[in-house]
This record gives C-alpha cells, sequence and structure tokens, in this order.
C-alpha cells in the first residue's frame, strides 16, 4: 500500500518526510527496544514505536521500513525529525495507543 | 587507585538490607579498595551517611546515583563534591513520576544516618523512568558538576546498546562502563565512531549486595581522575 493512500485512510498527521516518496508498506512491526527492531524488523514494514529518540531514524534506516508511525501522542524531539528529514524518513503520528494503532493499520489493509 | 564505582546502599529497593553506609565502606576497605562510590537508583539521599563512614575510614570516595532515562537506559552521575552531588536531588525530583513503591514487591527503600540507623524512607518508588531524555540526563548531571558515565552498556537489561541499539554519535558522555575487557572489546568492535582514547572506560560491580563489591583488580590512573574530577581527592 502506498503511504499517500495509507494517510488518506488513518487522518494521520505527517510530521516529516516526503509519504509520496516512500517505499510501499508492507507489514507492520511494533517495538520500542531498539536493539529489538534491529534483529527483527523486516524491510518494507511500517514501524509503530513510542521511542523517540534520535537512534530510532537510524535504525529505520537500517531496517528499510516503508514508514515511522510515532503512537499513542508521544512526541519526538525536532532533532530527530530534521534527522528523518534528512534521511528521507517519513514519519507519522497517531494519537492512539500502539494496539489501537496497529488495528487502524490492520482496518487500513496492510 | 582500584576503584569500584557502582554500586548500590540499602535505598535501593533491589538492594539487600546489608548495604549499609558502614558495611560498604567496611567491606571496600577489607577488599583493598581506595575510592568507591555508592549509586543508589534515581536517589542521593544516602550520600551525606556514606560520606562521613568514609571519612572516618580513610577511604576516598565519589559521591554518585544511577538516574534512569526516559528511554530506560541507565547513567552513572558522578560527583567530585558532596554538594553537588545533593544539589542533583531537585532535578531528580522535579523530573521523577512520584509512583508510590510497593514495599512488599519491590523492597525496603532505607536511609541511614553513620551509624547505620534507620532515619527515613523513601515512599516514592526508586525504580522509575525520569522523564528526561538520555541527553537532557547527560546535560543535568554535567550542569551540576558531575560526570556522565553510560552504566553497563552491553547490559540485556537498561543499558544504552540494548534500549538504543548503539551508543549514539556525538552522545557527549564523559564515560562507558563495561564488565570486562572482552565487553570493551566488543563495544569498540561494534562502534566505529568510539576508539580506546576517546572516552575513559571503567569496570565496576553494580554491586547490590556486600560479597559482590569488587575485588581490587580495577586500576584508575591517577591523571584519569585528576581529568575528570579535578584534584578534589
Amino acid at each position: 500500500m502506498k503511504i499517500t493512500e495509507l494517510i488518506e485512510k488513518t487522518g494521520w498527521k505527517v510530521l516529516a518526510g516526503d509519504p509520496a516518496a516512500s517505499p510501499d508498506a508492507e507489514g507492520v512491526y511494533c517495538g520500542d527496544l531498539l536493539s529489538w527492531v534491529m534483529g527483527n524488523g523486516e524491510p518494507g514494514q511500517v514501524w509503530i514505536t513510542v521511542q523517540v529518540h534520535l537512534n530510532v531514524v537510524a535504525v529505520a534506516m537500517l531496517r528499510e521500513f516503508s514508514c515511522l508511525v510515532i503512537a499513542d501522542g508521544a512526541e519526538p524531539a525536532p532533532q530527530m525529525l530534521e534527522k528523518a528529514a534528512d534521511e528521507g524518513l517519513t514519519v507519522l503520528a497517531s494519537d492512539m495507543p500502539v494496539y489501537e494503532t496497529a488495528v487502524m493499520l490492520r482496518e487500513a489493509g496492510i | 587507585m582500584f576503584y569500584d564505582l557502582h554500586m548500590h546502599s540499602c535505598l535501593s529497593p533491589c538492594a539487600e538490607d546489608e548495604m549499609t553506609p558502614n558495611n560498604i565502606c567496611g567491606m571496600a576497605l577489607v577488599k583493598g579498595l581506595e575510592l568507591i562510590a555508592v549509586t543508589d537508583h534515581n536517589s542521593v539521599k544516602q550520600l551525606p551517611a556514606v560520606a562521613k563512614v568514609a571519612a572516618g575510614m580513610g577511604l576516598k570516595m565519589l559521591y554518585g546515583c544511577e538516574l534512569e532515562t526516559a528511554e530506560e537506559v541507565h547513567v552513572l552521575g558522578l560527583f567530585a563534591k558532596l554538594d553537588d552531588a545533593m544539589s542533583m536531588q531537585d532535578w531528580i525530583d522535579s523530573v521523577m513520576p512520584a509512583i508510590p513503591n510497593d514495599v512488599d514487591y519491590f523492597g525496603k527503600q532505607e536511609i541511614m544516618d553513620e551509624n547505620d540507623r534507620l532515619t527515613g524512607t523513601e515512599p516514592r518508588l526508586l525504580l522509575v523512568s525520569l522523564e528526561a531524555s538520555l541527553e537532557e540526563t547527560i546535560d543535568a548531571i554535567h550542569s551540576h558538576g558531575g560526570r556522565a558515565v553510560l552504566a553497563h552498556v552491553l547490559d540485556r537489561v537498561n543499558s544504552v546498546t540494548r534500549q538504543l541499539g548503539f551508543i549514539p554519535p556525538g552522545l557527549d558522555y564523559d564515560g562507558l562502563e563495561v564488565k570486562s575487557l572482552e565487553q570493551k572489546s566488543r563495544v569498540l568492535e561494534t562502534h566505529s565512531w568510539i576508539t580506546e582514547d576517546s572516552t575513559e572506560w571503567f569496570i565496576d560491580s553494580d554491586a547490590h549486595r556486600l560479597g559482590d563489591i569488587s575485588e581490587p583488580e580495577n586500576y584508575m590512573r591517577d591523571s584519569v581522575f585528576r581529568k575528570l574530577w579535578g584534584d578534589s581527592l
């Protein structure tokens, strides 16, 4: 699924990046322990997390995730969003908790 | 100097009751250590008593705490001056969620005097993550005159590598704590931006009971101490 289509369906806000240029979403990964995500995430997944440290961007690029969804209203620091923009990583914001956010992705067809 | 800069007193709920100021300092002396730091979770309230006991025994001491950041990374704040360390408590209070301690589940959080007499308890649970990022926590340690050491960096729990995947390049820490020289080699192998000389390295016990306090195996050169903490000893 295109990320632009995903945004239409969920109404999530774009915090950084260009959704039109993002890789298509294929699956979902949820996790906040970055060492774990580094070891288990797969390319093309939409990554849902409440972790907002700068390292999140590096992990997302390493795993070639489709885009990042910051869930539960967690607030990323400006440096993280700047880094994501520099790297071309799309960052979306969901006000819902992680579980509900994941359910929304399923209902959107991912 | 043989040192051990990471151990918990009976103020930390996870530490044994035997970790009183006199027992800690006495054991450190018996073991042949010359420099210690007591580093309770998110609190400096045991330090005045430990400082008096250590001074009475002729044991050198840094004044410490082990802070848990919003990312659940553990960072040691190590101060040369007791007053500087004590001034951290206001900052900790400003970012610590007030969750009551469940003594039966987590353990006691006891504050003692220099005679190991109970003078108070900490009612708020200390095993919590502060509402401050890793960077903000390091900044707070520095602005209060201390040095920041990333604790047990390769541990499976509450380490920077576990929580954040790797040690962030450009992070303004003063030292890295490992459990062995083998761990130090692994950190160097996996972090191209860290070199042997780019930071200071510490091997500490993280003792929660008396027997686990380090043997005199880890030596710090005076020049390293002076570089980080000045001529305070």
